[in-house]
């Protein structure tokens, strides 16, 4: 009897090896093609949406728990980055590992509730969350600046002896936004196997199993409170790091940025990509995080748009940036909620028997 | 000692009764039916015996107290269940399905399923072959990879049976295991259910309305009534019991 | 003590205002089952459509309210059918996540007809009567009238009308209902209208509370949510109660609380609803008034 060892693995099929690979070597190379600030600013922000996408799903999208919390830890995790690596001098590795495990924590606090709420329920008390975190950013002045938010300029982005502020190889050197682009797609892409390994293992199967029939998890042998709390743990823990290099990115950090439209945002990127899939957190990452700095960018092209009121128009950029995510949401589950990721299966196997049919 | 002593269990809910002094044991290998009418408490009984509702009295699984005990923590002791209406993980496959019965054998925790490589894959081949195995015992090769929900009724009956089977139980509950089945497919499944004790000697309790089937293949049955135990004895005593023929037999005919 | 009462009066006045909001959502909750996030862009529409027909159009207010309350039950009607009934059946999760959609939509769609901020002109003057040391202003007496008002008449809606009757049997069990000839699908429409109404007064009287009328409404709405679980999420009573026991609770923080704990922070007032809603959820999840139907573990 054959155990069909590939069944075991990741990339199961020639073609699903070939084409990561290929995912891979674009990206890679992207910096040597691309060197306008623009689009790599969009690049890296897409990047840590990634990131934080990838912790949501594995909450939301495998174990069925709908959080509205998610900017609340990727908040804190900015003011980690703020506090441990710009003002304390800390090293990337460390403020980084501090960010998750400030998150981590904080998720494990939090992680009990939904143990008692389920549903609505769980969606308000992580809404509650969010007012209240925004709360403590503007009043625990010593660690978040307050209301003037504080900076994460001097936060420390060298691993080793690659600076990724200004690195270079033989023959290039890489600005400070391509080395960037780098770091934030090394841990958008180690954040994708981590889950993805999850997933395919027991603890990401009990997840499931969770999230599909809770009773029937627990009769065969699968505890609630470990999997619902280790569900947070992970998922806080990978916002707050994505929130962590957001901080970075944007050399600042206040405490308006943690808002419900934050949280929105993010759920809007897992199910547009496709909810309980781990490519669809990355494809609704590279679809919708840099949807807001595109329409900006190509504005003047869309007559309807304005930049400041009274100039023409109908609607502001960012009005109408706001407005494309609330429709997309909406959009995607009325008529394709299963989202990206599953028009692109269905795409691959029309591909496959167009193929074996001649 | 027997494999399974249930003692003077009772439960109600908001003052009604749903079963009163229930006593039974059941012996290792041993293919034992509870029948009675609908409403009689047959499910509560199951949901007693793995944890679900906490009765008073007392259940000892080879001694063992598991009254107070979370369902999770009997099913790791050895008591696996079906349900009356499927509860498949529907959204998974078949193998997965499977899988997760093994959940309890398995060690893997987050940060070794995280990083794979080592022991969480040398455990995934090991388990998994093992499901392979139950998949084939339960002729299931066919649908191996395909996502639950989308299979037959009586497919998914089946499934459920191997995803109890493969979590290794010392007693299997079943209920009601051909509900809304046709012939057919009901004597499948007494085969299937034959397989499982003759091939792995594994001690069920069975939960059935459709006498015909019980009386067949039960080594002991137990007949509740109004959640009370009216009779407990072999095919041939139970159908000559007058406690039995009045209250059940009496009716269905 | 007179402090006490005053605050007592600001209290009440906030109350009601949450407890109108929440009775908004808890209509919805009750008849289709998931809360209706969009019901915070209600509340922000109603303000606005009350400014465009009193200030813009130059209306009386009675007429200018009155006006926006019918335009937003007839847009409230609109998107249930267009979109919310698509989602029968769907999981909560699916109708939640639409919602949002709407409440991001509606939000945006404001911003974009009119200026950020705009006033209402006090159409219930500024003066204010004080009755033995206790300031009693013209706009809390109003808010506290409207909002009775508006709750009276949905009561009596509830209890006598044909349609209030339908809406309270559908709730009780859909299936039934159908079968007595009631139409659910009408029992959504009017819960939705109904809300839109309610919603057009609770917008008014926090775009008066706050002193203008701005885009930031529809998030000071959601603030009416621990109103809502106080009083058990499907309870029109629970709503009105949690609503007023919510709105004294956050005035008596900045009046007694705020002043002797400066370490919880400035406006800590503002996030006390949301710090009595955990501590509810976690001590009695079904409210005060709630069903015990109503999704627990």
């Amino acid at each position: 009897m054959a155990t069909d060892d590939t069944a075991l693995r990741l990339l199961p099929t020639r073609f699903s090896r070939v084409s990561i690979g290929l995912v891979v070597a674009v990206g890679v190379l992207v910096p040597f093609v691309v060197s306008g600030d623009f689009w790599m600013t969009v690049l890296v922000s897409a990047g840590i949406f990634a990131m934080g996408a990838v912790g949501l799903n594995v909450l939301t999208g495998f174990t069925g728990q709908v959080s509205l919390g998610h900017a609340f830890f990727l908040g804190c995790g900015a003011y980690t980055a703020a506090y441990l690596g710009a003002a304390r001098g800390w090293p990337l590795p460390l403020w980084l590992l501090a960010a998750g495990v400030i998150g981590g924590v904080i998720g494990g606090i939090v992680g009990p509730f939904a143990l008692r709420l389920k549903g609505n329920y769980l969606v308000v008390v992580t809404l509650g969350l969010v007012f209240i975190g925004i709360h403590i950013f503007e009043n625990w002045d010593r660690v978040t600046g307050g209301t003037n938010g504080t900076s994460t300029s001097q936060a420390e982005l060298s691993l080793g002896f690659t600076d990724f502020r200004s690195f270079s190889i033989p023959g290039k050197d890489f600005s400070e936004l391509q080395g960037l682009y780098y770091l934030v797609w090394i841990l958008a892409g180690l954040f994708v196997l981590v889950s993805a390994n999850i997933v395919r293992s027991r603890p990401g199967r009990a997840l499931q199993a969770v999230r599909d029939r809770d009773v029937a998890a627990e009769v065969v042998g699968i505890s609630l409170p470990r999997y619902k709390i280790g569900a947070f743990v992970i998922s806080s823990s990978m916002a707050a790091m994505a929130g962590a290099m957001l901080g970075v990115q944007q050399q600042f950090v206040g405490p308006t940025s943690w808002n419900i439209f934050l949280s929105i945002q993010y759920v809007a990127i897992i199910i547009v990509g496709g909810v309980g899939m781990v490519s669809g957190a990355v494809l609704g990452a590279l679809f919708l995080g840099p949807l807001p700095e595109i329409v900006e960018k190509y504005s003047d092209k869309l007559p309807f748009l304005y930049e400041v009121k009274g100039e023409g128009g109908i609607v502001s950029i960012a009005a109408f940036n706001e407005m494309l995510f609330g429709a997309l949401l909406i959009v995607f589950l009325l008529f394709e909620p299963r989202g990206l990721a599953a028009l692109w299966l269905r795409a691959k196997a029309r591909f496959r028997t167009a193929r074996s049919t001649p | 000692m027997s494999l399974l002593e249930v003692r003077e269990i009772s439960l109600s809910f908001g003052g009604v009764r749903a079963i009163s002094d229930v006593t039974f044991d059941v012996e290792a290998g041993e293919l034992f039916a509870v029948i009675g009418p609908n409403g009689a408490g047959k499910t509560s009984i199951f949901n007693c015996l793995n944890g679900v509702y906490e009765p008073r009295g007392s259940i000892k699984l080879e001694g063992l107290e598991l009254t107070g005990l979370p369902p999770s923590k009997i099913a790791s002791l050895g008591i696996a269940r079906t349900f009356q209406n499927l509860a498949l993980f529907s959204n998974l496959d078949v193998i997965s399905n499977l899988m997760l019965g093994r959940h309890h054998l398995m060690k893997t925790g987050f940060i070794a399923g995280a990083l794979w490589v080592g022991r969480a894959k040398r455990e995934e081949i090991v388990h998994r072959r093992r499901c392979e195995e139950i998949v084939e015992l339960l002729e299931l090769t066919p649908y191996r990879r395909q996502p639950i929900g989308t299979l037959p009724y009586g497919i998914q009956k089946r499934i459920e049976l191997g995803r109890a089977l493969a979590m290794d139980p010392k007693v299997l509950l079943l209920d009601e295991p051909v509900a809304g089945m046709n012939l057919e497919e009901t004597e499948g499944m007494a085969r299937y259910i034959l397989d499982i004790r003759d091939e792995l000697g594994v001690a069920m309790v069975l939960v059935e309305h459709d006498m015909h089937f019980v009386m067949d293949l039960a080594d002991r049955l137990l007949v509740l009534e109004f959640g009370q135990v009216i009779a407990v004895g072999t095919p041939e005593q139970i159908a000559n019991d007058p406690n039995v023929i009045r209250a059940y037999l009496g009716e269905a005919s | 003590m007179d402090k006490f009462l005053n605050l007592l009066v600001a209290g009440t006045a906030l109350g009601s205002i949450y407890a109108l909001v929440a009775l908004g959502f808890v209509v919805v909750f009750k008849s289709t089952g998931t809360i209706n996030f969009a019901h915070g862009g209600f509340v922000l529409l109603g303000a606005y459509l009350t400014y465009n027909y009193s200030v813009t159009w130059d209306l009386p207010f009675i007429v200018a309210m009155l006006m926006a309350m019918a335009t937003m039950a007839i847009l409230a009607v609109i998107l249930e059918r267009l979109v919310l009934r698509k989602l029968v059946g769907q999981p909560a999760f699916t109708v939640i996540m639409v919602t949002l959609g709407l409440l991001i939509l509606i939000q945006q769609v404001q911003q974009s007809i009119w200026s950020t901020e705009v006033l209402l002109d006090d159409p219930w003057g500024t003066d204010q009567w004080e009755l033995g040391g206790v300031v009693i202003t013209q706009v809390r007496f109003f808010t506290v009238l409207f909002a009775a008002i508006v709750v009276l008449g949905f009561f009596l809606f509830f209890r006598f009308s044909a349609w209030g009757v339908a809406m309270r049997a559908a709730a009780i069990d859909q299936e039934a209902a159908l079968a007595q000839g009631i139409s659910v699908a009408r029992v959504f429409a009017i819960s939705w209208a109904i809300a839109g109404v309610v919603a057009v007064v609770a917008g008014v009287m926090l775009g008066a509370d706050s002193a203008s009328v701005n885009s930031t409404l529809s998030f000071s709405a959601l603030r009416a949510f621990p109103a809502m679980i106080l009083g058990g999420l499907d309870s029109p009573l629970g709503a009105i109660v949690g609503g007023v026991v919510i709105g004294v609770t956050e005035v008596m923080t900045t009046g007694y609380i705020e002043p002797n704990a400066e370490w919880l922070g400035q406006g800590f007032h503002s996030v006390m609803p949301f710090v009595v809603m955990i501590a509810i959820l976690v001590l009695k999840p079904t409210g005060l008034f709630g069903s015990r139907a109503v999704e627990r573990v």
